[in-house]
């Protein structure tokens, strides 16, 4: 039966997206529990809806789709205690002092960066680390979060920007990735 | 960059998208020119590749807290419920109308008469759930085989049931007497009441009977009143019920509003015994309504594996057809 076979390739849709969609979110929410929860939730609304998926639909899209939806309503309800996590951790971290050695430097920097990430406003944020980590095409991204392309093309710019700045005396020229 | 001259302003996404391996090869022929007479934005291109292999490690790098396994098996456990509750449906036209058929992993869940057309009510959405999902191709086996029923050519609907909309548990006693009543056989409220242990509990029974959400399966339009009248079946659809009853060679008679099964041209039996009756037979005098199981036919009775009465001999002197 038709029913059979829809589960059957669910469990393969399950498989072969679970562990992306739980890092993603947990990267949104720097939180293994919410992950764990907003993981579980968006994969039974995908199987609930599955169905009614067309066939050749990107998959991996959809759920990242469903995913920002869950893990945006949660900022909803969390969105005053996250703010005040980041705001009370960055004002915790003291102002790096020059190093001379490139790889402390770096290891700074990036540290930077993940702060810097985590301050950044909702949908810049969202299509920036689906772009950046997970590196979605702009146009899934603008469907994530219901933007047009060039929409999800402009919040990713304006992060890249923000990183920028607030890395400035971070980003010595010609530093390459160790990678 | 100089943020101050237009020439840089109007670059810098194209800076960007070039940093970022995104660029077309017009935008990046620009972005060549521009930085080779450049310093400043040939700095910023130079960050911004930083910046971008920095992105490159961090992607690569592992997570704290990434662990799906916990979460993988939640979530499996969570599916599989989520799968046995679902409720996959089919709607249908029937010789009594439109019917709908819904049946979860367990069993059929539910049957409901719909009227000719129009969107599903908010009850009948209610019973399905919020899971339920039209899937002709789950329910077409079980169409196929009600369809037969209905017309005469199949006296047995053996399917497996999923009985987990039962209101309550006496409903689902009541339900469950109902259930063993034979093919072409009715008896009373009262005489479902006697067959659960509550023979004051008529209304109940009744109520219990109102909410099946198994009709024609579980066969609620085998139980009439204590007069022999139909009373009441699918809201106000009596008629339904009598034709039911006339598919299974039970006789009715129009009656103000309603149908009546006729006792005297009824096969009689005493609920609980192996031999049926003529109903004018000795062995019935005194008995009440609700202690009786009556048969359209001696077909009937005899397929249901009971003999005829060897004092009043049914077999040998039937009733009128």
């Amino acid at each position: 039966m038709g029913r059979v076979m829809a589960e059957d390739a669910f469990e393969a849709v399950v498989g072969a997206h679970h562990a992306e969609i739980r890092r993603y979110l947990l990267r949104i929410t720097a939180r293994g529990s919410d992950a764990d929860d907003l993981s579980q939730e968006t994969f039974l609304r995908a199987f609930r809806a599955y169905r009614a998926l067309p066939p050749g639909s990107n998959v991996r899209a959809w759920l990242f789709t469903i995913a920002t939806n869950l893990g945006r309503n949660h900022f909803r309800s969390q969105g005053r205690r996250r703010r005040a996590y980041a705001a009370a951790a960055m004002e915790m971290r003291p102002e790096a002092p020059d190093r001379a050695d490139g790889r402390v430097l770096a290891d700074e920097a990036r540290e930077r960066l993940e702060r810097v990430i985590s301050g950044l406003p909702g949908k810049q944020r969202l299509a920036f680390i689906m772009r950046k980590m997970h590196e979605l095409e702009y146009a899934e991204i603008g469907a994530s979060l219901s933007c047009s392309e060039e929409s999800a093309r402009a919040h990713v710019f304006q992060a890249l920007r923000k990183v920028r700045r607030s890395l400035d005396g971070h980003l010595p020229l010609g530093m390459e990735s160790r990678s | 960059m100089s943020p101050q001259h237009p020439q840089c302003r109007a670059i810098e996404p194209d800076l960007l998208s070039v940093a970022a391996g995104e660029a077309g090869v017009t935008a990046a022929g620009r972005v060549d020119a521009h930085v080779a007479s450049c310093g400043l934005c040939r700095d910023e291109l130079a960050r911004y590749r930083t910046l971008e292999g920095m992105m490159g490690t961090l992607r690569r790098a592992p997570l704290a807290d990434d662990d799906a396994t916990l979460a993988r098996a939640q979530l499996g456990s969570r599916l599989a419920d989520l799968r046995s509750r679902m409720v996959g449906f089919g709607i249908f036209p029937s010789p009594l109308g439109r019917i709908l058929i819904g049946r979860s992993e367990q069993g059929v869940a539910l049957v409901q008469y719909l009227p000719p057309d129009g969107p599903l009510s908010a009850h009948v959405r209610r019973l399905l759930g919020e899971d339920a999902v039209e899937d002709r191709a789950a329910t077409e086996e079980l169409r196929a085989e009600l369809v037969e029923y209905l017309e005469g050519h199949r006296a047995r609907l053996d399917w497996p049931l999923d009985l987990r909309r039962m209101r309550s548990d006496f409903q689902r006693r009541v339900l469950e007497a109902t259930a063993a009543l034979p093919y072409g056989a009715v008896t009373s409220y009262a005489g479902i009441a006697a067959r659960i242990g509550a023979p004051s509990a008529v209304r109940p029974v009744a109520q219990a009977l109102r909410w099946n959400p198994l009709p024609i399966v579980i066969p609620c339009h085998r139980v009439i009143g204590g007069s022999g009248a139909l009373t009441g079946y699918a809201g106000r659809r009596v008629e339904l019920k009598q034709r039911l009853l006339a598919v299974e060679g039970v006789k009715t008679v129009a009656a103000r509003n309603d149908f009546k099964v006729d006792r005297e041209a009824m096969y009689t039996m005493v609920t609980g015994e192996s031999e049926y009756c003529v109903p004018t037979c000795g062995s019935l005098l005194s008995q009440s309504m609700s202690t009786l199981t009556l048969f359209g036919t001696r077909e009937g009775a005899e397929a249901a594996g009971f003999a005829p009465c060897t004092s009043c001999r049914p077999d040998l002197h039937p009733l009128p057809a």
